[in-house]
């Protein structure tokens, strides 16, 4: 088991090293060096830039030099938190990014555990009942999950949400707590709001891996093993949970893998449209404005993220299912 | 007997024992499919004395998995007539199975206590996330000790006994890791573990090869004498009934067509559909794996019904006007108390 760890991590490390420097390269893809397009800005924004003060970001930047110089000034620098500075705000990257990273993981993950906890239960459900009216109930609104794009939802529970309560409840907070200290009532405040956004998220996935659950159970109930069981004389509900569910859950928790990154950028969308400060919008916002460092160091961190969702996924498969574990 | 047309069906000429640990009597079992009814078991009769092993032949499709699956109530089909009176030997009490809810406390006490079971399929009879000793151990913390250094003592026994090298090992081995021959071993063990009256074995060895399945045959045999179980043995395969068999049960179409002890079988067959059965024996030298379907035609459909005997359409010996019109009673061969036969040439 530690030697399996040991080598996934490994291979982790070795995959980051390459992701850092497609990341590198795309930082200078644009054409020009990164520094004209400094440069032209606040040329742009009026103003005469001294020579010197020229020559000083292109030592700083050293654009001057080879591609493998700047990918370690760069890469070294970053090592120590200091990812460059936002071209478009002057702002440091990591003060941009840290808390909004914060706030994507957090709100990604609640809304992860949430997909699981709903799609588990009802998947097996669904399997177990096969036919029966709740089944075809749960069918029909996983296909309404599944069809409804999540902006769309997430406008329409918004409108509602708004006329409801007679108040916008876009955002994480409630404007008089926005910078307020924390409170039980900012706390209820946020809970308020932060719903809206784990549902939106987690609505799609959840549907999804709801339905997969529910074919994966059905084909594991097929098989023999789960006849040994039964004539054993265990338990239907032993022989489910204990010897099925068991050997169904391998996509769920490769879903682990795949699902955190996509919910931290897939759902921009939802995020510009319920104002959330996450990091998707941030996101779009770097590429647009072709602010690269900042777009560069987003990329690679949800790439980090990627790895270590699949690290982590993997360490749970192998908990799950011995034959991982022992190949 | 409540059915006088087809009296034939409520087999009046049971072969009855007292010392019978399982009585069939006209079971039948239906499939409501979106296709149609399958009518699987049409009025399946036999019973196994204790201690004895009785095989159940016939081709792919006859029911003989159904009817163990309905013994132990694991069928998907609807059990709508018969029944399986199930005697357990040590309190002596009589049970007929069929009325016991199928998932209930006592379906699940008899299930791997007093009737246990093993599959065709040794590589995934076993649930590849637990090691083999937690399979087994399963089965006796259910229904024998709550001990669980016990239970471990236990399925390390019963694991040595089913001829493991080195049983510790084995107990934390997980599925994947042991042969074919190891797993269908292991099953043998779980089955065995708490001593049941009566074992069904549905092809334990179709899917091994030959010299393992030698092997684990000679097991079954030695544990058999020593243990006392009965055993209802499931093959399509002649030559291993020749082997591992008391008493044979030919089926044909969800019905069972012959019964007799493995001398007659063998030497005084008397349904066509047996010595077409016996002909098609591979023999010492002839490719193995060749299957029964050498016989002439094919099974009809599940979903249709044949008039008369249901053999007819393939009888070599079929009487025209009278096999084609008229089921055939099962009736005891002239002479014999034990060897019955349900065909129009013997009546
Ligand atoms: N799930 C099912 N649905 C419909 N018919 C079935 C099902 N399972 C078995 N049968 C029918 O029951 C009959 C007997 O099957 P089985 O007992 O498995 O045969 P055998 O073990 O002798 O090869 C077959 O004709 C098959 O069509
Ligand atoms: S009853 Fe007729 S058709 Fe059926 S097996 Fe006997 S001879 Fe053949
Ligand atoms: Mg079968």
């Amino acid at each position: 088991m530690l030697n399996f760890i040991a080598r996934r991590v490994v291979n982790m490390i070795f995959l980051l090293i390459i992701v850092s420097f497609v990341g590198f390269w795309i930082i200078q893809l644009p054409p020009g060096s990164i520094l004209d397009t400094q440069i032209q800005r606040l040329r742009a924004q009026g103003g005469n830039l001294p020579e010197s003060l020229i020559q000083a970001l292109r030592t700083r930047y050293g654009v001057d030099d080879p591609f493998y110089v700047q990918y370690w000034k760069w890469i070294s620098r970053s090592l120590q938190g200091d990812f460059g500075t936002s071209f478009e705000t002057d702002q440091t990257v990591a003060e941009r990014i840290y808390n909004r990273l914060g706030i994507s993981v957090s709100l990604s993950l609640t809304a992860l555990l949430f997909t699981w906890l709903v799609s588990i239960p009802i998947g097996v459900y669904s399997a177990t009942h096969r036919y029966s009216w709740p089944d075809y109930i749960i069918t029909f609104v996983q296909f309404l999950g599944l069809s409804i794009p999540g902006f769309l939802l997430a406008l329409i529970l918004l409108i509602t949400a708004s006329r409801l309560w007679d108040q916008p409840i876009g955002g994480l907070f409630s404007p008089q707590y926005a910078d307020a200290p924390w409170s039980v009532a900012k706390l209820m405040d946020f809970l308020g709001h932060v719903w809206i956004a784990i549902v939106v998220l987690a609505v799609g996935a959840t549907a999804g891996l709801t339905r997969v659950m529910r074919a994966n159970l059905l084909d594991v109930l097929n098989m023999q093993y789960i006849q040994t069981a039964r004539a054993k004389g265990l338990q239907e509900a032993t022989v489910i949970w204990k010897h099925a569910v068991r050997n169904a859950i391998h996509p769920l928790v490769m879903s682990l893998g795949t699902l955190l990154p996509a919910l931290i950028v897939g759902e921009t969308l939802i995020a510009i449209i319920l104002s959330l400060p996450t990091i998707g919008p941030l996101y779009l916002d770097a590429l647009r404005s072709q602010d690269m460092y900042l777009a560069g160091t987003i990329l690679v961190m949800l790439s980090a993220l990627l790895l270590i969702g699949n690290l982590i996924a993997d360490l749970l498969l192998a908990w799950v299912d011995p034959r991982v574990r022992l190949e | 007997m409540t059915n006088a047309v087809t009296g034939a069906e409520t087999s009046n000429v049971q072969i009855v024992s007292e010392d019978d640990v399982v009585r069939v009597q006209d079971l039948k079992l239906n499939f409501y499919t979106a296709l149609g009814v399958v009518r699987a078991l049409n009025g399946v009769s036999f019973n196994i004395p204790r201690g004895k092993v009785l095989g159940v032949v016939g081709e792919s499709g006859c029911g003989k998995s159904q009817t163990g699956l309905s013994i132990m109530q694991l069928t998907t089909g609807r059990i709508e007539g018969g029944s399986i009176l199930f005697r357990e030997f040590n309190t002596g009490e009589a049970i007929d199975i069929t009325r016991l809810e199928k998932n209930g406390p006592e379906m699940r006490h008899i299930r791997g206590n007093n009737i246990s079971m093993i599959f065709q399929e040794p590589m995934t009879s076993l649930n590849p996330c637990y090691t083999v000793g937690n399979q087994i151990e399963e089965a006796i913390l259910l229904h024998q000790t709550q001990d669980k250094a016990e239970a471990r003592k236990r399925a390390v026994d019963i694991l040595q006994k089913v001829g493991m090298p080195n049983p510790e090992r084995i107990a934390d081995s997980y599925p994947h890791q042991l042969s074919g021959g190891m797993r269908q071993r292991a099953m043998i063990a779980m089955a065995l573990s708490c001593t049941p009256t009566l074992l069904i074995a549905d092809e334990p060895t179709t899917a091994l090869d030959v010299t393992t399945e030698a092997q684990i045959l000679d097991l079954m045999r030695d544990l058999q004498n020593e243990i006392g179980t009965s055993i209802m043995f499931i093959t399509h395969n002649m030559g291993v009934v020749a082997q591992m068999c008391d008493e044979v049960a030919v089926m044909y179409l969800g019905r069972i067509i012959e019964r007799a002890t493995i001398d007659d079988i063998f030497y005084d067959p008397k349904h066509p559909y047996t010595i077409s059965l016996l002909r098609s024996i591979p023999r010492l030298g002839v490719a193995r794996g060749e299957k029964l379907e050498s016989i002439k035609g094919t099974v009809p459909d599940p979903y249709s019904t044949v008039t008369g005997c249901p053999f007819h359409p393939r009888c070599p010996a079929a009487i025209p006007g009278l096999c084609d019109a008229v089921m055939p009673d099962e009736t005891f061969v002239a002479g014999s108390r034990t060897h019955t036969v349900r065909c129009h040439l013997y009546t």
